[in-house]
């Protein structure tokens, strides 16, 4: 007969697959690290040999290789174990630990502001044509600003706001920054996720007499989620790089962009010193992103190969 | 078998009058899809439309399922307006996509109009189950609808159609994504399913076989304003598969046939007064 189940076999349990993925992806950061440790010391050694230029001509080298511009890498290895400063006996990784979860503070509230925020505004503009037309260019033009320019107006503006039961800190004002980097992938993907369903899924809910509300909840949110979610990867990306930045422009000290920025002030006495502190934000970024992408796997579990 | 006398006033599951459809009405872009609509579809009737690409038989079933409102004209569903009828769900719907939600279940998907409805978990898992049953998908309740066949993926729909019992059934070229023989399978079902459970069915189509199989009266309609040219009865009794060998069942697709090429002859002629201009007739 004709009707015959096409079972392309039955998907592996998620959490094992989760496992192998996180296991592979565990290998190929450490076989990237290997490698790249071994291209920075030959190229490093390359060029105390021959005097920074390429062999055999007078070519200079793209970079210099002596300890200030181009540090051992092994010294960056090390860095981490050694203490912070002189006078100060807390080891650098704990410094960066510290710092990072202070970010990363800022960039998990600003996400979480920024998801609702961006929801808020992808469900108003599919609510009517009319208020797509209306804000999209708007959100779109929002992102033209350059976060230097914005940063002290939003400082500014932070010390004069009095919302009854708190306090404004300084780190809000950050947070206030990533959400403005995070709603706005959240906006125009939840606008597509939401105008995704067909039109016969849509025609469907309304044969079944469903409510705006119902049609939300059971079809468009739903729908929705394939779309938002990598989105959300991008969001939570762009959180971290607007604490970061944040925290440099709105001059607030605690966090892994204070710390980037006086490390770098202090570049030439502690090269590796600064190196460790961006591949702290880098690892902050990409813990951050995992998180997300795990959800992502655990959302979408059920959707067709093709949706994952 | 056939019931072509017109059914009393009370029995009637669709009564169309005077039905226009006209889209941008006034504008450049004015598209006449309905003219002059007149149809009444007796209970426990399975009726098919018919007609070539654009003759408005699609928009038809969306007048009666109150997903475009007609420009003139009245129409009642179960006696009731065909809002009212969409509200308190009097009818279910299949359309040529089988439209199940990947998120879902194949069991959560026919529970879905149970669950706008606010009918409890054990009460939908239930009827579900049973609708299963009916559509001979019983072992596929957990499953995925992208792990099944097209052809299983329609049932589901028509299963979730049927979730709360409606009297009327409205399905929109259901099979049309499907092969022949997963086709004529489906149509055997569909036949079956309506005969155990008393439902009243429209059923438009493109396939001309597929009509007079499945129905008691096709309804020919011509393009361009979408009218009745005709209506054919098709006195063929009980099908089985071996309708689709008997004589009669090719005298009637022959009936059918020179009515969407324009030939006059053919059944009584409903509603449009003229012959049909049919041209592009597949």
């Amino acid at each position: 007969m004709a009707v015959v189940a096409t079972l392309g076999g039955r998907p592996s349990r998620p959490s094992a697959r989760l496992g192998r993925r996180v296991l592979r992806k565990v290998v190929v950061l450490v076989v990237a690290v290997a490698l790249l440790g071994l291209l920075w010391t030959g190229y490093k050694s390359l060029g105390r040999a021959t005097g920074d230029v390429w062999p055999a001509t007078s070519i200079g080298l793209p970079v210099k290789t002596d300890d200030t511009t181009l540090p051992a890498f092994t010294d960056i290895v090390t860095r981490p174990f050694e203490p912070q400063r002189a006078g100060d006996d807390t080891l650098l990784w704990r410094t960066i630990l510290d710092a990072a979860v202070f970010t990363l503070k800022e960039a998990v509230v600003g996400f979480g502001i920024g998801i609702v925020l961006g929801i808020g505004i992808a469900l108003v503009m599919v609510s009517s044509g009319w208020f797509e037309r209306g804000l999209l260019p708007w959100v779109i033009v929002s992102q033209t600003i350059p976060l230097i320019a914005l940063a002290p107006i939003v400082v500014a503006w932070g010390h004069q706001l009095e919302v009854p039961g708190v306090t404004w800190s300084p780190w809000m004002s950050v947070s206030v920054i990533a959400t403005y980097l995070t709603f706005f992938p959240v906006a125009v993907s939840g606008l597509r996720g939401l105008q995704s369903p067909t039109r016969h899924a849509l025609d469907l809910m309304a044969t079944c007499g469903a409510t705006w509300r119902q049609e939300l909840v059971k079809l468009r949110f739903p729908s929705a989620l394939p779309y938002l979610l990598p989105a959300l990867k991008v969001a939570a990306t762009a959180s971290v790089v607007g604490a970061i930045v944040g925290e440099i422009s709105a001059g607030v000290a605690g966090g892994l962009g204070r710390l980037i920025l006086s490390y770098s002030q202090q570049y030439l006495s502690d090269p590796a010193r600064l190196y460790c502190s961006v591949i702290g934000a880098g690892l902050l970024g990409t813990a951050f992103v995992g998180m997300v992408g795990a959800a992502e796997l655990l959302l979408l579990r059920h959707r067709p190969p093709e949706a994952r | 078998m056939s019931a072509p006398a017109a059914p009393a006033a009370p029995a009637a599951a669709i009564r169309l009058s005077g039905v226009d459809q006209v889209f941008n009405e006034g504008r450049q872009d004015e598209v006449a899809a309905l003219s002059q609509i007149d149809l009444v579809v007796g209970a426990g009737e399975l009726v098919s439309l018919i007609g070539p690409s654009g003759c408005g038989k699609s928009t038809l079933l969306r007048v009666v399922a109150d997903l475009v409102e007609p420009t003139r004209g009245t129409v009642q569903v179960n006696g009731k307006s065909p809002r009212q009828a969409r509200l308190d769900q009097d009818y279910g719907m299949a359309f040529q996509q089988a439209a199940l939600f990947e998120w879902r279940s194949v069991a959560g998907n026919i529970e879905l109009p149970l669950e706008l409805r606010g009918v409890g978990r054990g009460d939908r898992r239930a009827r579900a189950l049973e609708l299963l049953r009916l559509v001979r998908l019983e072992d596929f309740a957990d499953h995925r609808p992208w792990q099944l066949s097209g052809g299983m993926q329609q049932r589901v729909a028509i299963a979730r159609a049927l979730a709360l019992q409606p009297k009327l059934l409205l399905m929109d070229e259901p099979f049309g994504a499907l092969d022949e023989m997963t086709r004529e399978h489906m149509q055997a079902e569909l036949v079956r399913i309506c005969a155990e459970t008393a439902t009243t069915v429209v059923f438009v189509t493109h396939s001309i076989p597929e009509a007079v199989f499945l129905s008691e009266r096709v309804v020919v309609m011509s393009a361009r304003p979408g009218r009745i040219a005709a209506v054919v009865d098709v006195p063929l009794g009980a099908r089985d598969e071996d309708t689709r060998e008997d004589p009669a069942f090719f005298t009637c697709i022959t009936q059918v046939r020179e009515v969407l090429r324009g030939r006059a002859g053919a059944g009584a002629v409903a509603g449009a007064p003229g012959p049909a201009p049919g041209a592009d007739v597949r």
